[in-house]
């Protein structure tokens, strides 16, 4: 079984693709008012934006991780940042690899997978629809769930949980 | 890639034992296997064969004991005493919010009793998870097996603390194992908070001025002094009614309803809510409105004004049903409920008086 | 060869072999499919919003309502999730009476996802009837322990909510007489049945390296040949206690998706015996009693995922040291299985379209979220 550990993995990356990992900041969730217990500070790896395709290619062709399972976007308000998490299983088991991205929350932009990994497509769209990553090089990006005029990313923490531009803010 | 204990099969298509058209009929086969079982009842989980189902309307499914539906709140029988203490854990723990409780103040110094004055729980938004009933410290909201809740009335569904009021002995009747796991933490912790409760705070709504007639009495009894007037009841909050009260009410909704007015938007308190004490004697008195309202409906003079849509108007127009029906009760003359018919002459008077404003 | 002029046509959202509310644009010549884009949100509540405004346990009722055919399955997921962020231990005996449960759920799925498949072909409610009592059996136990047959919110962090009742076990035991007479009998029903094999066998099918590429998951992963069950690859729970084998397809068309499906039910079976029989055995209560249910998570991420009958069920939570997940992301077996619909399609017929759908085994709750 091909055990892999993130550590492991980023200085595989640093040797083989010098320039595509980032030392990951820490983050602030909420503010510290808000009775957060200290900063998170992730384990996985975190990517430049750019480098990404490069990243998850090696991880595929080089290592073994062939299998794209998850794209999670997360919308971290108080930095200003949106974080895509990529998520990577060996086929022969074991636990995953994630590549994380951080994009700034204006104008996110990422290179697609969708042409490697036609099984990111509609993780792509679905982060697209709820967040507004767009995805350079994506066949087919359009919203996925919400129709197609709708304004606005619907998951974004800034979104207003209540009343929309139909029915006014009383409801 | 192998795995360990157990075995990678790949799946076997092979044709060729069957020949063409047989694997047709060997599945035809099944299916008159099924068929001629089908004239077999079986309610034997081992077969496969035979009619598992069963006409619901006539016959029910025995629902097992853990089976919830809608919450409901639990009061002692003995003492008509609510488990619920207004601690608002339901509240929190319920996903779609639908719970709402207001806590009962003591009139004289103005604290908080352990007890709710208002429980309101939205039978159309509840999702029947389950969770109030398990975060309730007191076990006074339980789930409820009743599943018949189709109705025509969305707000009927809103259901208020005297929709909820459930005792003791019903939740017994559907779910003993599970009652007697916690029942005597709940019966202790009740008596704990009765302790803190004054007056008749606290009392499931329907008994509370009956108990609070005994107590009086009792009290009376106690100082030895002459029995006082038992005039004393109309003293209680007017808001409150008797059950003798309620099951006029009832006969006049149904009344109402044979009438072709809209329902009131109430539902119908099962009789099994009554303590023993005095199901008897509702039992007639709710004969005997019925029959009133009944005669009641028939004549063009039925009092329900049309269409009473707010609550306070079907209870008034409940209360001149019952009204009638009493006045209706003392020609046979009953000495049973004196009182009340004395009672219901003076609200008749009152609301005649009303009506001639 | 004659060129023809394409036509578009609309396959539901409300047409009854889409199984729930889902929309096929539909592009074909004559009656050859050259294109398929699948369209939905139409059931869309966005899920992960409401969790964030949840706390970790109130989610548990709304896991649910993802796949409703298999909400122990989706318990199974979020609690183990919860679990891994917070660090609660689960005692022996509630980890088996998870396993008894979601391995219950797998029989049940696919007895209903066999149904609806059969259905799609035009065999009309025979199958399905038969697959859905058993399923009713199923769900009667479901029932008796949880409270309810579908919405089961059974399980809870650190455990499941109450132990099984008395009369679980006879009828358990009773049930799994009756598993092997009709898995056999929906065998004998659908194996080398000459009308099933015409609609099904090299229709739809995934080749072993598109389907990694797609990132299919569960039964339509394994017929197309990719051993890849979750409970081996990274056991989770206990299933590295049981033996039981991993079915896999040899083409990848719809009848290797049947065939795997009627295996994975025999080796629940399987995996259920194993259960009863070490049960008596297995430490502790139903609940880790030191186990807060309203959790509050330190700051982190997480990501756990089991094989539900449908595939790979994982939720990414992210916690901010509140009462209530920052974000909660799930990753749906069915929404993900649906990417290469349009792929699988193109070549066959237009008739091919549900049964190709109904191989796949989508519930729309799920997808739309």
């Amino acid at each position: 079984m091909p055990l892999l550990s993130a550590e492991e993995l980023r200085t595989r990356l640093g040797r083989d693709l010098p320039g595509a990992v980032l030392e990951a900041a820490p983050l602030q969730i909420v503010p510290p008012a808000h009775g957060s217990k200290g900063p998170f500070v992730t384990t996985d790896v975190l990517v430049e934006p750019t480098r990404l395709l490069d990243a998850a290619l090696y991880l595929r062709d080089q290592v073994g991780y062939t299998y794209l399972s998850d794209i999670a976007v997360v919308d971290y308000l108080t930095d200003n940042l949106l974080e895509v998490v990529y998520r990577f299983y060996h086929l022969d088991g074991g636990p995953s690899l994630a590549l994380k991205v951080r994009l700034p929350r204006e104008n996110p932009e990422l290179a697609s997978l969708t042409p490697h990994w036609p099984g990111a497509n509609f993780h792509e769209r679905e982060a697209y629809d709820l967040y507004g990553v767009v995805f350079t090089g994506h066949p087919f990006l359009r919203r996925i769930y919400m129709w197609d005029e709708f304004e606005g990313f619907p998951m974004r923490k800034d979104f207003p949980k209540q009343g929309d531009k139909y029915i006014g803010a009383e409801e | 890639m192998d795995i360990q204990r157990g075995n990678i099969i790949v799946m076997d298509r092979r044709r060729g034992t069957l020949r063409a058209g047989q694997g047709l009929l060997q599945g035809l086969k099944v299916v008159w296997d099924h068929w001629v079982g089908s004239f077999r009842k079986n309610d034997n989980f081992s077969q496969i064969h035979g009619t598992f189902t069963i006409e619901y309307p006539d016959e029910r499914m025995k629902l097992p004991q853990a089976y919830r539906n809608m919450p409901v709140l639990l009061y002692d029988d003995e003492t008509g005493q609510e488990l619920c203490t207004a601690c608002y854990q339901c509240a929190r723990a319920c996903p779609p919010e639908v719970i709402h409780i207001t806590q009962a103040k003591d009139p004289n110094t103005g604290k908080m009793v352990p007890a709710s004055l208002e429980f309101i729980i939205e039978y159309d938004a509840c999702m029947s998870c389950g969770l109030c009933a398990e975060a309730c410290p007191f076990d006074a909201i339980k789930m409820d097996h009743f599943y018949e809740l189709s109705t025509d009335n969305r707000m009927g569904l809103m259901q208020r603390k005297a929709d909820l009021n459930r005792p003791v002995s019903y939740y017994t009747s559907i779910a003993p194992d599970l009652w007697d796991e916690v029942k005597e933490g709940a019966m202790k912790k009740l008596q704990g908070s009765i302790k803190r409760r004054p007056d008749v705070i606290g009392i499931a709504g329907h008994l509370s001025e009956k108990i609070a007639a005994r107590r009086r009495q009792l009290a009376a009894e106690a100082a030895a002094s002459p029995p006082a007037p038992v005039a004393a009841a109309p003293a209680a909050p007017a808001g409150k009614l008797s059950p003798e009260e309620k099951a006029a009410k009832l006969a006049a909704m149904r009344a109402a309803k044979a009438g072709g007015a809209e329902p009131a938007a109430e539902a119908p308190a099962p009789a099994a809510e009554l303590s023993p004490a005095d199901a008897k004697a509702a039992k007639l008195a709710a004969i005997k409105a019925a029959n009133a309202a009944k005669k009641a409906a028939e004549s063009p003079a039925a009092e329900v004004p049309a269409a009473p849509l707010d609550e306070k108007a079907a209870k008034l127009a409940a209360i001149r049903a019952a009204n009638a029906a009493k006045a209706a009760a003392e020609a046979p003359a009953a000495p049973l409920d004196e009182k009340a018919a004395k009672l219901a002459a003076i609200r008749a008077a009152n609301a005649a008086k009303k009506k001639s404003e | 060869m004659l060129k023809t002029e394409e036509l578009q046509i609309n396959i539901g959202p409300q047409h009854p072999s889409t199984h729930g509310v889902f929309r096929m644009i539909v592009t074909v010549d004559g009656e050859t499919i050259t294109d398929l884009k699948p369209v939905f949100g139409y059931l869309h509540r966005n899920h992960e919003q409401i969790a964030e405004v949840n706390t970790y346990l109130q989610n548990m009722p709304y896991t649910d309502r993802l796949d409703y055919f298999n909400s122990m399955a989706n318990n199974h997921a979020y609690a183990l999730a919860v679990e891994k962020l917070v660090g609660i231990e689960v005692p022996e005996r509630a980890e088996y009476l998870r396993v008894l449960m979601v391995e219950l759920t797998r029989i049940l799925n696919h007895a209903g996802a066999l149904g609806f498949l059969i259905n799609d072909m035009g065999a009309w409610q025979t199958q399905l009837a038969f697959g859905m009592r058993e399923r009713e059996k199923i769900l009667d136990l479901f029932e008796s322990a949880s409270g309810a047959r579908l919405m089961c919110n059974y399980f809870r962090f650190g455990g499941v909510a109450r132990d099984l009742p008395p009369d679980f076990m006879p009828r358990l035991k009773d049930l799994l007489i009756a598993m092997p007479a009709f898995v056999d009998e929906m065998e004998r029903l659908l194996r080398e049945n000459e009308i099933l094999l015409q609609r099904s066998e090299n229709i739809g099918v995934l080749p072993k390296e598109v389907a990694i590429s797609y990132s299919v998951t569960g039964p339509m992963l394994r017929a197309s040949g990719v051993p890849y069950d979750i409970r081996r690859a990274e056991p989770y729970s206990i299933y590295d206690r049981f033996d039981f084998d991993v079915p896999v397809g040899a083409v990848g068309d719809v009848y290797d998706r049947i065939l795997v499906r009627i295996e994975e039910m025999r080796q629940s079976k399987r995996i259920i015996e194993q259960v009863i029989a070490q049960l008596p055995d297995a430490q502790g209560g139903h609940i880790n009693p030191k186990a807060r249910q309203n959790v509050r998570p330190p700051a982190g991420d997480v990501y756990a995922r089991v094989e539900t009958p449908k595939g790979e069920l994982g939720f990414y939570l992210v916690s901010d040291g509140s009462l209530k997940p920052y974000r909660y992301k799930v990753r749906a077996p069915s929404f993900i299985n649906l990417t290469p619909l349009g792929d699988m399609c193109r070549g066959y017929k237009v008739a091919d379209v549900v049964v190709i759908l109904g191989s796949i085994d989508i519930v729309m709750g799920e997808v739309d979220r």
